[in-house]
């Protein structure tokens, strides 16, 4: 391989890990990468309180996928709008260069930010902040699969952490499809390989979802089982971030 | 809240109001006074005697995917850095050196000032102080990072992202900087038949002799530990907070190795002259904070061990 002379020379990564693997020849007796069931998720870690300088903030990991979000105001809305007697909710999503395997540039996730802000709007009681925009700005670290539902759930706390007014918290789950069988909480592994992705993100103590979506080709018994694993898991994760919120305040009366 | 003009120019009435004002609004209204009045009594707000550093640890490995990170804490102040090796053909000039591209990130997340598409101002200032005192001060030799005279050597990426800011952070970056290259591991590689240099993988047997048989770890010929000090009339206040940097503008930062030698000093500015006494009062604490700081990083060392 001729480098190209100059100044800034062109780099590889040595690793292969660029080259998208074939997909395991899915047998019987297929095992999950990290030696999971099909129908259990990573465990979940959770702590609020993350960043001091943050009026609320969150960290999550599931496995090697290690999320930051932090929450700013309700204050000043920077961008000029439209007169808008409600709240006004704001999000970005961003990658470390060091979060995909081969390193990145570090930029805005564009297609995420649009996400997290649909999946959370439906939950936040906007009209309990008036006028004012509330940030919710998310570091994804280490990507290592199911970076969006780790970034949802991950966000409703911080937003809990905040004092942001909520009808529940948001928690999600996605499922990936590979062949005849539905694995829950995928890795980066299983996501490069799948058919099809389906992702929930719901408000389990009053059984609404606020965002659905499907990729990839399924049939309608597939989706309706997908569906009823992403929404038990979604109830067992919305416990374990409920839990952590009753420890840190908890420990604040302490 | 954060528009409340600070440092209002009226000394007497704050001399009337601070007998009936609530401790919080006078901090929030006249914080000067508020900081002087704690200085006149040798403590700080947050309880410190003015020379104590805050609360300082490092944990190695942070990153998994990584080839060397450190997540490194002093107070709240938090950073997170890792280092990715890839593979560069070397210039003409200097064939047998590689190459390290520091570069320090402000992420949204680390303070309310920091808005998406808008960098903060302290982060290319802080980027550009922490590569120049690492390339000046021949903590790495070049050399190490040669894989192939002449066609292959690493490129080296540093990078530090500050996930909460709260003052000192060039203290905390280089910190976080200095202990992901103590931690970096380098893999064993391989030359393939295309001149490409690739992973050796444990499986494929040992066909390939690796390249880089003895230098997979970086030695540092000397070790960096820098503090900033911040000088206010004739206090001298260590190991600022983001509040105290905001209110006094003279800081100076003062680079040492690990011998105790002078490796760079950095007065941007400020209202505060700096005296030659006070100068070397900053230096002398600092020769005691990088033994601290010295010991803190062998103690993580160990941990990982």
């Amino acid at each position: 391989m001729a480098g190209k002379g100059g100044t800034t020379p062109a780099t590889y990564s040595p690793s292969p890990a660029t080259a998208k693997k074939k997909p395991p020849h899915l047998k019987e007796d297929w095992l999950r990468p990290d030696g999971r069931g099909f129908h259990q998720c990573r465990p979940a870690f959770f702590r609020t309180g993350a960043v001091n300088a943050a009026s609320g903030s969150a960290y999550a990991e599931f496995g090697n996928t290690k999320v930051i979000v932090s929450v700013f105001g309700p204050r000043e809305s920077k961008k000029a709008m439209l007169y808008n007697d409600t709240g006004r909710l704001n999000c970005n999503v961003s990658l470390t260069t060091f979060a995909t395997p081969v390193r990145g540039q570090g930029l805005d996730h564009k297609e995420y930010t649009a996400m997290l802000h649909k999946a959370l709007e439906g939950a936040i009681i906007v009209e309990s902040f008036p006028k004012t925009t509330v940030d919710v700005f998310a570091l994804v670290l280490e990507s290592s699969g199911s970076d969006l539902p780790v970034i949802i759930s991950c966000a409703s706390l911080a937003l809990a952490d905040a004092g942001i007014m909520m009808y529940d918290l948001v928690a999600s789950v996605s499922v990936s499809c590979l062949s005849k069988n539905l694995v829950i909480d995928p890795i980066l592994e299983e996501e490069n390989c799948q058919d099809g992705s389906l992702m929930i993100a719901c408000m389990p103590s009053r059984y609404e979802i606020t965002q659905l979506t499907v990729t990839g080709e399924w049939s309608t018994p597939k989706i309706n089982e997908g569906m009823q694993l992403c929404l038990d898991a979604c109830a067992k994760l919305a416990k374990i971030m409920r839990l952590c919120l009753k420890e840190a305040a908890s420990d604040s009366q302490e | 809240m954060e528009k409340i003009k600070k440092r209002m120019g009226l000394p007497n009435a704050s001399e009337d109001l601070s007998s009936e004002m609530e401790v919080d609004a006078f901090r929030r209204l006249f914080p000067l006074r508020y900081f002087e009045r704690h200085l006149a009594e040798s403590i700080r707000p947050d309880g410190r005697p003015l020379m104590k550093a805050r609360e300082t640890s490092i944990f190695l490995g942070a990153v998994a995917s990584a080839n060397g990170s450190a997540l490194v804490k002093i107070g709240s102040t938090t950073m997170l850095t890792a280092i990715k090796m890839e593979v560069m053909t070397p210039s003409l000039e200097s064939p047998d050196e590689g190459c390290i591209a520091i570069d320090f990130h402000m992420p949204p997340i680390c303070s309310p000032i920091v808005r998406p598409g808008r960098p903060a101002e302290a982060s290319p200032v802080v980027s550009k102080q922490l590569s120049d005192t690492i390339s000046s001060s021949k903590m790495i030799d070049l050399k190490e990072l040669s894989l192939v005279s002449g066609k292959a050597a690493w490129m080296a990426y540093l990078d530090v992202y500050c996930l909460d800011a709260d003052g000192a952070l060039f203290d905390a970056a280089l910190l976080s900087a200095v202990a992901a290259l103590s931690h970096l591991q380098i893999p064993a590689v391989a030359m393939n038949d295309d001149g490409r240099i690739i992973i050796m993988s444990d499986e494929e047997g040992q066909k390939q002799e690796p390249v880089n048989k003895e230098k997979r770890k970086l030695t540092l010929k000397s070790i960096l530990f820098s503090l900033t000090c911040i000088l206010h009339k004739n206090y001298i206040l260590v190991d600022p907070t983001s509040e105290e940097e905001s209110i006094m503008e003279t800081h100076v930062t003062i680079v040492l190795d690990t011998s105790g030698q002078l490796i760079s000093f950095y007065k941007p500015g400020g209202s505060v002259l700096a005296y030659t006494a006070a100068i070397q009062d900053c230096v002398a604490i600092s020769r005691q904070r990088v033994q601290e700081l010295k010991s803190i990083l062998e103690n993580s060392a160990m941990e990982v061990e």
